[in-house]
């Protein structure tokens, strides 16, 4: 239309797309970071794009893993040699190339077993690594020291730490037989692999899965009853769920924690589910839906002798699916985000939940950035995965809880 | 009714003391019960009452009394269904229908309250040894010689300040130029919605790489090198002032630069669910309101003033009450990013106090008295906020 509009348009735009961006920008960093190697992510300017992001790398990932194992996942079999190329303009001193051994290790049966061969081919160095240990491994880390009289080189798959050491530059892999998903995913893997994350995710979706089911059908139940029953008792009961209303959840931690050892619960899944299977919001959203309801649907099906259970299973719950989903999603956010309660009621890591587990590994990880932020995209990957799939019952679920 | 209720929660009271009396009390429950029936004369709550019974039973993991009286209850109903009445009908099923919800929330939330109180007058109650009763002892330690939880009700106060005015204000720009008919509207919305629904553990871990001191993102962006944000317990407020000569302490310092990282890494995560919520009420808001403004030549600023803002206020002043709630449980991110509490405890928040006493000091009474105290804050500012604020919140008739 007119220019003014235009510009009020264009604002508008701006605007957005800053606030986007900022709301954005920690899912960026923490996905960059999960891909980076140790030295890239501890650079005081930003790396942008990770190395482990670059194409043209997986392909020398995948013949490097290929050599070692398998293409995708690589490893260091018995018997197979993986050989690494260092282009250089010319030929110059010797590199020197050995497998660190394991700090307090007194020997390392990679480093013992494998036979390491270099040459120099045209216009490269040639370094082969071959596995004679009788074993297989799955990573094969190398250290190759060289000389900083060459005015140039270039590894085929960049190294992953560069360092100073007197005369030399020495290059750093923590795998060099990765394979193509190896080499994307090496912080994923290498954190899946130190801690129990399988069972957590088990327990997780095994608590909140539980909790949203039960929960759904003991709130969906007890709403009925008080949305459309009249029974004797019934102003007392919705007394009871007012109360609850008021209680807010810091007054239950110490109590219930105290009834649960009493019960000798801690440490079970009782624990973490019990506790909160009746759940007051989920009463109260529902018996709205079923006051929402034509009163005449029921005294219809009442008519043709339905019972009371017939009602609620045949006529309201279908009616009530928006109504169930809501909650089902809250319970099951709730759940899953969880990080105090499971704090409290165990301590063993076969019971942790993932962020209970998330949580240790924070403590346990120290500056491994890669690692950690590989497992924090691991932990909140089901619910976001969930979310894009879901996205409108998510967005509305939200939105009917405010209005009311 | 009202009489066998307090005599369960005794029960229940009696059960975390010695545990035979638990038996005896239930005893005494079912006598009662059975005396209130055969007196009222009422056959159809019988059924009502060995469910409530029941339910109690499944919070307490008595499963075979669990059972045994599920059982009793359909065989009654299956031996009753035919000749019952209408009215016994619906008051039979309706027990049946809300027995394990009311039994869950008397066991694991009305009852433990109660307990919560009778343990804050407790002194020292833990496991081992013997605690007796200590009248407002707790109470007193608390609210006069405890500084740090002053200094945790100071944090919540900062935080209830800072993040629910500026959360609101921002969420209702958002919202409001989402709703100006925006293409690609679904996707901003799903990008702003986005850290709401991930997880305070796994979003804290990345807020405190993006903040850490030499390789943290901020400090690039900001030209800070070295900056150690969480371990920063300068209030805000004095590092402010402290070029004008004036030095602040105490309270006054303000928030600690630690604990507003913090509280920015808060709004982060809840503004997603503050603009959904405000998004649903801009749209409830019936289009003719702007029309009409419009002819009388209002500008685009007068209708958000004059329009906009009072119609939405239903819906502020309920975030804001969720706001101030949600103040006091602040316990994730501060757990992730300053596990001690900070320096000098300058990031304690009232909920990773109270589970510093409890579970790190074990401490049980102590906490319980928090709790208590906290309990009746919230109780007191919710009231305070309703009759405040509510008055002027503009309902649509």
């Amino acid at each position: 239309m007119t220019l003014p509009y235009a510009l009020s348009r264009l604002l508008i735009y701006l605007v957005l797309s800053v606030g986007a961006i900022a709301m954005a920008f920690p899912f960026y960093w923490m996905l960059a970071t999960s891909l980076k190697s140790p030295q890239e992510a501890q650079q005081a300017r930003p790396i942008w794009v990770p190395e482990r992001l670059k194409p043209a790398n997986w392909r020398v990932a995948a013949q490097l893993g290929a050599a070692g194992g398998s293409p995708l996942w690589g490893g260091y079999q018995n018997g197979r040699s993986v050989t690494l190329r260092i282009f250089t303009d010319r030929m110059g001193p010797e590199p020197q190339v050995f497998i660190p051994t394991a700090v307090g290790a007194f020997s390392d049966p990679r480093a013992e077993g494998t036979q390491i061969r270099t040459r120099y081919q045209e216009d490269h160095w040639e370094i082969t690594f071959t596995n004679a240990s009788g074993e297989s491994f799955r990573l094969l880390p190398a250290v190759v020291l060289l000389s900083k009289s060459y005015p140039s080189y270039r590894p085929e798959l960049p190294p992953d730490a560069v360092r100073s050491s007197g005369d030399d530059w020495r290059l750093e892999w923590v795998n060099l037989a990765p394979g193509a998903l190896g080499y994307v995913f090496h912080n994923y893997r290498e954190a899946w692999l130190a801690a129990p994350f399988g069972r957590y995710f088990f327990n997780s979706f095994f608590t909140a899965g539980t909790q949203v089911l039960v929960g759904l059908l003991l709130a969906a139940m007890a709403a009925f009853a008080l949305a459309r029953i009249e029974f004797p008792g019934k102003n007392l009961v919705w007394l009871v769920i007012l109360a609850t209303l008021m209680i807010p959840g810091e007054v239950l931690l110490i109590p219930n924690y105290i009834l649960l050892s009493r019960l000798e619960w801690i440490n079970t899944y009782y624990a973490l589910v019990v506790p909160w299977l009746a759940s007051v919001f989920g009463i109260f959203l529902l018996r709205q839906f079923y006051l929402s309801l034509p009163r005449d649907l029921f005294d219809a099906a009442r008519i043709d002798g339905a019972s009371y259970w017939t009602q609620l299973v045949r006529i309201a719950l279908p009616l009530s699916i928006p109504g169930l989903v809501t909650y089902g999603i809250f319970t099951f956010l709730g759940a899953y985000n969880a990080l105090l309660w499971p704090l409290i009621v165990t301590d063993r890591p076969e019971m942790y939940t993932i962020q209970r587990g998330l949580q240790v590994f924070i403590g346990e990880a120290g500056s491994d950035y890669g690692a950690l932020m590989a497992a924090s995209t691991l932990a909140i990957l089901p619910i976001v995965l969930g979310y894009f799939l879901a996205q409108r019952q998510f967005i509305q679920g939200v939105a009917r809880s405010g209005i009311k | 009714m009202t009489v066998l209720l307090i005599l369960v929660r005794l029960a229940v009271m009696l059960e975390l003391l010695p545990h035979w009396a638990y038996g005896l009390g239930a005893a005494l429950l079912v006598g009662t019960t059975l005396e209130a029936i055969l007196r009222t004369f009422r056959p159809a709550l019988l059924p009502g009452l060995i469910l409530l019974l029941a339910g109690i039973g499944l919070g307490y993991n008595l499963a075979p009394a669990v059972v045994l009286a599920l059982v009793g209850v359909g065989a009654l109903y299956w031996a009753w269904a035919p000749q019952m009445s209408e009215r016994e009908q619906a008051s039979f099923w309706g027990w049946l229908l809300v027995w394990p919800a009311v039994g869950l929330l008397l066991v694991w939330q009305i009852i433990p309250s109660l307990y919560a109180l009778w343990l804050s007058f407790l002194d020292r109650f833990n496991f081992i040894g013997q605690s007796r009763f200590a009248g407002l002892l707790n109470y007193e330690i608390l609210l006069t010689r405890d500084p740090l939880f002053w200094k945790a009700m100071g944090n919540t106060f900062w935080f209830v300040i800072f993040t629910v005015p500026l959360g609101i204000l921002l969420a209702t720009l958002v919202a409001i130029l989402l709703n100006e008919r925006v293409r690609l509207l679904g996707f901003f919305r799903t990008l702003y919605f986005l850290p709401y629904i991930t997880a305070l553990t796994a979003a804290a871990a990345v807020w405190d790489w993006i903040y850490h001191p030499e390789f943290g993102f901020l400090n690039w962006v900001l030209g800070t090198p070295g900056l150690d944000w969480l371990s920063t317990p300068q209030g805000i407020f004095a590092l402010a002032l402290a070029p004008l000569g004036l030095e602040l302490r105490g309270f006054w310092a303000g928030p600690s630069v630690a604990f507003v990282a913090i509280m920015v890494m808060s709004l982060w995560h809840l503004l997603g669910y503050q603009v959904v919520v405000i998004l649903a009420g801009l749209q409830n808001i019936p289009k003719e309101y702007y029309e009409a403004a419009q002819l009388d030549g209002a500008s685009w600023w007068q209708q958000q003033r004059y329009i906009t803002w009072p119609l939405l206020s239903p819906t502020t002043f309920f975030l804001s009450t969720l706001g101030l709630i949600g103040a006091f449980q602040v316990f994730t991110q501060v757990l992730i990013m300053t596990p001690t509490g900070g320096v000098l405890q300058d990031t304690l928040t009232i909920t990773l106090y109270l589970y510093n006493k409890g579970f790190r000091d074990s401490d049980f009474s102590y906490a319980s008295a928090i709790a208590v105290v906290v309990f009746i804050v919230i109780l007191a500012l919710t009231v305070a906020q309703q009759r405040i604020l509510e008055r002027r919140v503009t309902y649509e008739t």
